[in-house]
């Protein structure tokens, strides 16, 4: 107890080398927890995009292209497939339900999806939740949007407003479908995935207000809004489609089947293992970060050990004194260990405390900008793991001038030279 | 006659690595309250001979024996306690750790002695200082608020704590004054007298030897170095 107090008010003595060796260790397990965090948020906001959905089936090209289109937006389609096609295979008898998706269409850099009703009832993200309502139902009438919370915030929507679907995915004043408005029927609650920033409307609604459209450009032929809905609204093309199977044992066979479907190239994936790949391409990046903020871990440690190192001159005297009044030579090692100890327990509470506050800060901004919630959880194993090892790492630092002061103390004796 | 605290016998000492001892005494005896004065020039061993005494080095040779204890039968933390328990000690200066009290600084040897903590009692660090001619506004100050003279005086108080059986000193008054001097050697045989401590000065200085009871000339015992005829 005594030495602890000595060790305390020896480091309060020399309280400004050490209390910036302390601040760089707490910086480096800021970095280190909040890299680890932010890997995990996004992996989890990643991973529960799509659940339950068995297989996805589109155009032959890649499969994380196709995932990246179908389910995250990103990119475009390589090609479509046959509406006859979808049919076809959705009328297989393993198969309980398929979901259509078209797309190609924004409003206002939103992507507008065409789908079917059956998407509100099928779709699944986060462990199996569904999609629910804020406010409104599904659409019904060829002219009914449903949209994401995302786009209801940022564009500042409300139910029965009327929207303008532009063609393409960049909107341009020249390719609006300016003739056929839609009226906003729901506004979907907040699911964190893209589906936040995605426009439903039926795959009728996608065919009237192509139907007047040729290779991208207006035809010349008008038709208006009330004349397309007494047409024929069949699709003739989708983009691709989400399945469910009766049961999860057909998933490889029918898979096998998509692919060697004869009619057209088609590709069906499974989502779970398309993302566990995607992953892994992007998680070596965040391993990368994960090693960069060990390393700086590994600096404000060294930082530490120069600081204790540069002390053992001016500390010579004080060791002296204390051997002289019954220090053992280990007396002496303990007390470089007991401060290396307060410094980087003190940096790794200072860490997890400034990693808190900054949460609690950005987590309103980032849930606003990305829609992506952190939770202000508890310190995880994984990261007490990092805190105990930084301490341990620390302790084993400072044997280093621990045991120089012990030898030295040793044979210094009494008679300090300096 | 008073019993003797401390015999050497036979002692030899050389620092590792060099080829001629440092220390040969063939037979030094202290005597229990005397006040002995070693004098020697700078690197005659003296503060080599206040270590071996203190246990802090172990001699090659010969037997060390302090207030009836072989130091060679004990471990180095057993030393480490002896010596917290019945040695007092003073240095040249910087005696005194700069982020204690004045007041913690005396009390140092009680936090790693029982014996000492039990015989200094509650009150004994304030009445030192006070013996000391210490002023009472400096106690809870912090100690380079003091002069050179009164951190040496405070060390005094410090060795004297807990009544060691011994004080060792070295050459605690270089760095003081004539006039600081010898206020500081009286108060220091005062005390030790008091409390019946044996001292044990080592100075190259010998204008303070008369004041002793008892003065060594330290190349007298030390036989290193002479050539075997």
């Amino acid at each position: 107890m005594k030495l602890l107090k000595l060790a305390a008010k020896s480091a309060w003595n020399r309280k400004i080398s050490l209390s910036l060796a302390m601040f760089s260790i707490a910086i480096s397990i800021l970095l280190l927890l909040g890299v680890d965090k932010i890997r995990k948020e996004a992996k989890n906001s990643f991973i529960n995009t799509i659940s339950q959905t068995d297989l996805i089936v589109g155009a032959r090209s890649g499969p994380v292209n196709l995932l990246l289109y179908s389910v995250f937006h990103i990119g475009n389609a390589t090609n479509n497939i046959s509406y006859a096609s979808y049919q076809k295979i959705a009328a297989k008898k393993r198969v309980k339900w398929t979901v259509p998706i078209s797309l190609g269409d924004s409003h206002r850099g939103f992507r507008v999806m065409g789908t079917s009703r059956d998407y509100f009832r099928y779709y699944r993200y986060a462990n199996a939740r569904t999609l629910q309502f804020q406010h409104g139902k599904p659409f019904v009438d060829v002219y009914d949007a449903v949209i994401g919370y995302e786009v209801a915030r940022a564009l500042n929507y409300s139910l029965n407003d009327n929207i303008i679907i532009s063609h393409g995915i960049v909107s341009s004043k020249f390719a609006e479908h300016d003739d056929k408005p839609f009226r906003i029927v729901g506004i979907l609650k907040k699911t964190g995935t893209p589906v936040d920033r995605t426009i439903q409307v039926s795959l009728q609604g996608i065919e009237a207000i192509h139907i007047d459209w040729q290779s991208g450009t207006r035809s010349g032929l008008k038709i208006s809004a009330e004349q397309a809905r007494k047409m024929g609204l069949e699709p003739k093309a989708i983009t691709a489609f989400m399945l469910g199977l009766e049961n999860k044992i057909d998933t490889f066979r029918l898979q096998r089947k998509i692919n060697e479907y004869r009619a057209e190239p088609l590709l069906a994936i499974i989502p779970g293992a398309t993302l566990a790949t995607l992953w892994q391409t992007i998680g070596n990046f965040e391993k990368v970060l994960l090693v960069v903020s060990a390393l700086v871990l590994m600096a404000g440690l060294i930082g530490l050990l120069t600081t204790l190192l540069t002390t053992l001159n001016e500390r010579r005297r004080e060791m002296a004194v204390l051997r002289a009044v019954g220090a053992h030579a280990y007396h002496v090692m303990l007390l470089f260990v007991l401060e290396a100890t307060f410094v980087v327990a003190g940096g790794c509470v200072l860490g997890v405390a400034l990693l808190y506050l900054i949460q609690s800060v950005i987590q309103p901004l980032v849930a606003d900008l990305y829609g992506i919630h952190i939770s202000l959880c508890l310190l995880d194993g994984e990261q007490l793991l990092v805190l105990g090892a930084a301490v341990l790492l620390g302790i084993l630092f400072s044997l280093i001038p621990g045991l120089i002061a012990y030898k030295r103390s040793l044979q210094d004796g009494l008679m300090v030279k300096i | 006659m008073n019993p003797n605290v401390i015999k050497l016998h036979n002692l030899r000492f050389r620092w590792p690595g060099q080829a001629e001892d440092i220390l040969h005494i063939p037979d030094m005896q202290i005597h229990q309250g005397e006040h002995l004065f070693i004098q020697g020039s700078s690197g005659s061993g003296k503060t080599t001979l206040l270590n071996i005494i203190s246990g802090i080095n172990c001699p090659n040779a010969g037997t060390v024996q302090v207030l009836d204890t072989a130091l060679a039968n004990l471990s180095t933390i057993q030393r480490d306690q002896f010596r917290v328990d019945h040695l007092g000690v003073i240095f040249q200066q910087f005696n005194l750790l700069p982020y204690l009290s004045l007041l913690e600084n005396v009390q140092l040897p009680c936090w790693f002695s029982h014996k000492r903590k039990a015989q200094a009692g509650d009150e004994a660090a304030l009445r030192l200082l006070d013996e000391l001619q210490i002023p009472k506004h400096l106690v809870n100050k912090p100690v380079n608020a003091l002069s050179v003279g009164q951190q040496q005086r405070v060390a005094v108080a410090r060795a004297l704590i807990g009544r060691p059986e011994i004080i060792i000193a070295d050459e605690p008054t270089s760095a003081l004054d004539t006039n600081n001097r010898n206020r500081f050697l009286e108060l220091l045989f005062s005390e030790a007298n008091q409390q019946g401590s044996t001292l044990v000065f080592v100075s190259h200085d010998p204008h303070i030897a008369q004041k002793f009871s008892r003065v060594i000339e330290l190349s007298d015992i030390n036989h290193a170095g002479e050539t075997i005829i």
